[in-house]
C-alpha cells in the first residue's frame, strides 16, 4: 500500500469516528421514537459553541470544557424532548395513533431556531476551538496529522465504546433497548417508556455536542456548521441500518474511508455526494439497510 | 332647477382653488419630508457570508447617518429598507421583487455576493430600477450589459490581473487556485487563468472547486501533499477558507518554504480571521482593497472613523464600498432632481464623484468593463505575524510601486 493509500485510509477512519459519534445519537432516538430528528445538527453546533466560548471567554480548562459541551448537549436534549417531543407521544403507547409526523416540522423548526438564535446572540462570526494539545502536526509514518485531530480519534473510540457498552449491558440500556424493539410490549412489561425517551434524547444531545465540541478545533464554531454533519448522519443511520447503533457505527466508518479515497482517486467536488450514491444504492437494493430488519407487519 | 348666483358661484371657485393649492401644498410637503428608500439586499444569515452582510449594512447605516446629518438629499432623509438574501439567488431574486413592488425603493444596493446580485440585477432590470452592484465580484454581472446596473466595486478581472501580476512578480512556475463552488468563485478562478495566459503563459495554472458548505478539505490536501504547487491561491470565503487554509498548514502545503499563500479574498480584513486560523495565516500575501496606509480622499477618513466609533472594529474594504454605493446614488439624486428610476440612471451614466476610495466614474466600455469603475484601488501586503493588524502588515505593493520577492517573509520549511 502506497504512502498516500496509507495516510487517506487513517484519515477517513479517523473523520469515520467522528460521523459515528453524531450518527449514533441520531440512529438511537430513530431507534426509541420512530422518527428523525432534524435539529441533530444544531446540538452538535451548541457543542461547538459551548466547548470553545466556555475555554475561550471564561478561560476554563480544555479538559473540563469537553465534558461540559456534553453536559450542554444533554440538558438541551432534554428540554427539547420535554417541551417538543412529549407532547407527541403524552398518553399514547402505540405508535400507530401517535402523531409523530409532527416531529418531522417541530424539529425542523428547531433547527432553524436555533441556528438563527445564536446567529443574533453570538454574532456570524466563526470561532475556532482551543485545540486538546498545541502540536499543529504529527507525523506517523507517512501519516501527517495535526496533534489535536489524533487525540481527538482516541477520545472518540473511548466514548463510542462506552457509549456502546452502555446501551449493551447496562440497567437503563436495556430499558431503551427493549423500549425500541416494542414500545407497547416495553410498557406493558413496566418499563417507563418515557423515562427512556428522554435518556435517548439526552445521550444523543451529549453525544452530538461532544462531536462538535471535540472538531471545534477543525471545523470552527459558526452557526451552520451543523448542517453538513447532520446530513451525514441521516445518510449513515440508513446505510446502517435504521436504528441499529452497530450499523451506524460500521457505517460511520466505511463512508469516511470511501470519501477520502473518492476525492483524491474520483474527484474532490464529488466528495459530498459518495454518500448519496451509496444512499441510492442501499435504498434500491438493501433498503434495511446493514443492520437493519425488513419492515414487519401483523 | 336651482339657480346659482354670480357671487356663490365666485365662492365656490375661490374656494375650490384655495383647497387645491392647500392640498396641492400639503403634498409638496409630505414629499418634501417623506424619506428616500433606498433598498438594500445583504446576507445576514447563513449559508451566505453574514461578516459580509454585516460589514455591508454598518457601511450603508454609517453613510445614511452622514447624508441624513447633513440634511439629507434636498431635505430628504435617506431610509434603508433591508432584506436578507441569505446568500442565495432565489432569495436575492424575491427581495428585490420585494423591494421594488411593494416598499417603492428608488434604487437597489447592498449585495455582496455575485450569485445573489446575478439574480437580484434580473429584477432590476425588468423594472428599469438602478442597481448599484456593492460587491458582487463576477465579471458577468457586467457581461449582461444592464443599463441600471452599476459596479463601485472590485471585479475579477482585477483580481485576475493582480494575481497574475504578483504571480510573475514572485517568479513561480506552478499555480493552484481553490475556488469555492460560487459565481464568484469559478469566475474569478477562470479570470486568474485568462490573465496568466497574457502576461505569464509560462506558469502552469489550474484551478480545483471545493463547496463552500463543506466543513473539511483534508482529501484535497493529502492529495497535493506529494507534488505541491508553488503558489497557492484562495479564493474563498470564510469559514471554509479558515477550515482549508488550517488544513493546507497542518498538511505542511502552505504557507510553506515552497509555497505561497496568495489570498485573494480579502480574508485578513476579516474581524475573526487571526481567532480562526493563527499560525496558518503567518506569511499569507494579500490581495487588498483598504489598506491603512493607502491614501485615501477626506471621505474616506470620515467613514473609517464613524465606522470605528459606532462598532470598535477597524476599517474595511466592504464598508468602504458599501458607503460608496449610497454616496453615489445621493449623488445621482441630487443631479438629476428627481428619483425617477430614468431621469437617475442618467445621473448614475454621468456619475464623476469622489467617494471614499477615489474618484468613481463608470466605464461604458462593453464586456467585464461595463457600468464598472475601472480604477478601483488595490494592493498587495503580507501578514508577517499571528494576530497582526491589517495596518501593521507590510505593504509590499502599491500602485506604482512593484514587488519585490526579496523582501517577503517565507517559512523555513
Amino acid at each position: 500500500m502506497s504512502a498516500i493509500n496509507i495516510d487517506l485510509a487513517i484519515n477517513g477512519f479517523v473523520t469515520g469516528l467522528f460521523y459515528a459519534l453524531m450518527a449514533v445519537g441520531l440512529s438511537l432516538i430513530f431507534g426509541i421514537l420512530k422518527i428523525v430528528n432534524f435539529a441533530h445538527g444544531e446540538f452538535y453546533m451548541i457543542g461547538a459553541y459551548a466547548y470553545t466560548l466556555i475555554a475561550l471567554l471564561l478561560g476554563v480548562p480544555v479538559w473540563i470544557a469537553l465534558p461540559l459541551a456534553f453536559l450542554v448537549g444533554a440538558l438541551m436534549g432534554w428540554i427539547t424532548e420535554r417541551t417538543l417531543m412529549r407532547p407527541l407521544y403524552a398518553g399514547y403507547t402505540s405508535w400507530g395513533v401517535m402523531r409523530d409526523e409532527y416531529a418531522v416540522i417541530v424539529t425542523f423548526g428547531l433547527s432553524l431556531f436555533l441556528i438563527n438564535l445564536v446567529d443574533k446572540v453570538i454574532g456570524p462570526y466563526a470561532y475556532r476551538g482551543p485545540p486538546l494539545v498545541e502540536a499543529s502536526r504529527v507525523s506517523i509514518g507517512p501519516v501527517l496529522i495535526s496533534g489535536h485531530r489524533l487525540l481527538a480519534a482516541f477520545i472518540a473510540i473511548a466514548v463510542i465504546l462506552v457509549t456502546a457498552a452502555l446501551i449493551k449491558w447496562s440497567f437503563w440500556g436495556q430499558q431503551i433497548r427493549a423500549v425500541s424493539q416494542n414500545r407497547l410490549g416495553a410498557s406493558l412489561a413496566g418499563i417507563d417508556t418515557a423515562k427512556a425517551s428522554v435518556i435517548v434524547f439526552m445521550l444523543s444531545g451529549g453525544l452530538a455536542a461532544f462531536a462538535g465540541a471535540l472538531l471545534s478545533p477543525v471545523i470552527n464554531a459558526s452557526p451552520d456548521v451543523g448542517i453538513f454533519p447532520a446530513i451525514k448522519s441521516y445518510i449513515i443511520v440508513v446505510l446502517g441500518g435504521m436504528g441499529s447503533v452497530p450499523g451506524a457505527i460500521i457505517a460511520s466508518l466505511f463512508l469516511g474511508v470511501i470519501e477520502s479515497f473518492g476525492a483524491v482517486y474520483i474527484s474532490f467536488q464529488y466528495r459530498d455526494a459518495f454518500g448519496l450514491i451509496l444512499l441510492m444504492l442501499f435504498l434500491l437494493f438493501r433498503p434495511q439497510g446493514l443492520f437493519g430488519e425488513k419492515g414487519r407487519e401483523v | 332647477m336651482a339657480i346659482i348666483s354670480h357671487r356663490t358661484c365666485v365662492r365656490a371657485c375661490f374656494a375650490f382653488v384655495t383647497a387645491s393649492v392647500a392640498i396641492l401644498g400639503l403634498a409638496i410637503g409630505a414629499q418634501a419630508a417623506d424619506p428616500i428608500k433606498v433598498g438594500v439586499t445583504i446576507t445576514q444569515s447563513p449559508p451566505g457570508s453574514v461578516v459580509q452582510g454585516t460589514q455591508v449594512k454598518d457601511g450603508l447605516e454609517v453613510a445614511a447617518k452622514i447624508i441624513n446629518d447633513a440634511g439629507g438629499v434636498d431635505g430628504r432623509k435617506i431610509e434603508l429598507v433591508i432584506e436578507d438574501t441569505q446568500g442565495l439567488p432565489e432569495k436575492a431574486r424575491a427581495a428585490v421583487e420585494k423591494l421594488i413592488t411593494r416598499d417603492k425603493v428608488v434604487a437597489i444596493t447592498g449585495e455582496h455576493q455575485s450569485s445573489a446580485a446575478l439574480a437580484g440585477i434580473e429584477v432590476a432590470h425588468r423594472y428599469k430600477i438602478p442597481y448599484i452592484n456593492t460587491n458582487g465580484w463576477s465579471d458577468v454581472i457586467r457581461e449582461k450589459g444592464y443599463p441600471e446596473v452599476f459596479n463601485p466595486g472590485n471585479y475579477n478581472s482585477r483580481v485576475g490581473s493582480a494575481a497574475a501580476a504578483t504571480m510573475k512578480e514572485l517568479g513561480v512556475k506552478r499555480v493552484l487556485s481553490l475556488a469555492e463552488n460560487t459565481d464568484y468563485g469559478i469566475g474569478l478562478a477562470k479570470a486568474i487563468g485568462e490573465a496568466l495566459k497574457k502576461v505569464a503563459p509560462e506558469i502552469s495554472y489550474k484551478y480545483e472547486t471545493l463547496d463552500r458548505a463543506s466543513k473539511d478539505f483534508l482529501p484535497a490536501m493529502i492529495g497535493l501533499r506529494s507534488n505541491p504547487p508553488d503558489a497557492i491561491i484562495n479564493l474563498m470565503l470564510p469559514p471554509a477558507a479558515y477550515i482549508m487554509m488550517n488544513q493546507a498548514y497542518e498538511q505542511g502545503i502552505a504557507p510553506s518554504a515552497k509555497t505561497w499563500l496568495y489570498d485573494g479574498s480579502g480574508l485578513a480584513d476579516y474581524p475573526d480571521f487571526w481567532q480562526n486560523v493563527k499560525e496558518a495565516g503567518k506569511g499569507m500575501l494579500v490581495f487588498g482593497l483598504y489598506h491603512p496606509k493607502m491614501k485615501q480622499p477626506p471621505l474616506g477618513k470620515e467613514v473609517g472613523e464613524a465606522y470605528t466609533a459606532k462598532t470598535k472594529n477597524e476599517p474595511n474594504r466592504l464598508l468602504f464600498q458599501a458607503a460608496d454605493s449610497l454616496f453615489i446614488i445621493a449623488d445621482a439624486i441630487k443631479r438629476a432632481k428627481s428619483t425617477e428610476p430614468a431621469a437617475l440612471i442618467k445621473a448614475l451614466d454621468a456619475t464623476d464623484y469622489t467617494g471614499t476610495r477615489g474618484e468613481v466614474t463608470f466605464s461604458k466600455d462593453k464586456g467585464f468593463a461595463f457600468n464598472q469603475w475601472l480604477d478601483v484601488p488595490y494592493v498587495t501586503f503580507q501578514m508577517t505575524e499571528i494576530d497582526q493588524k491589517v495596518g501593521d502588515s507590510v505593504l509590499v505593493s502599491q500602485p506604482g510601486q512593484a514587488l519585490d520577492p526579496a523582501k517577503l517573509w517565507k517559512p523555513a520549511k
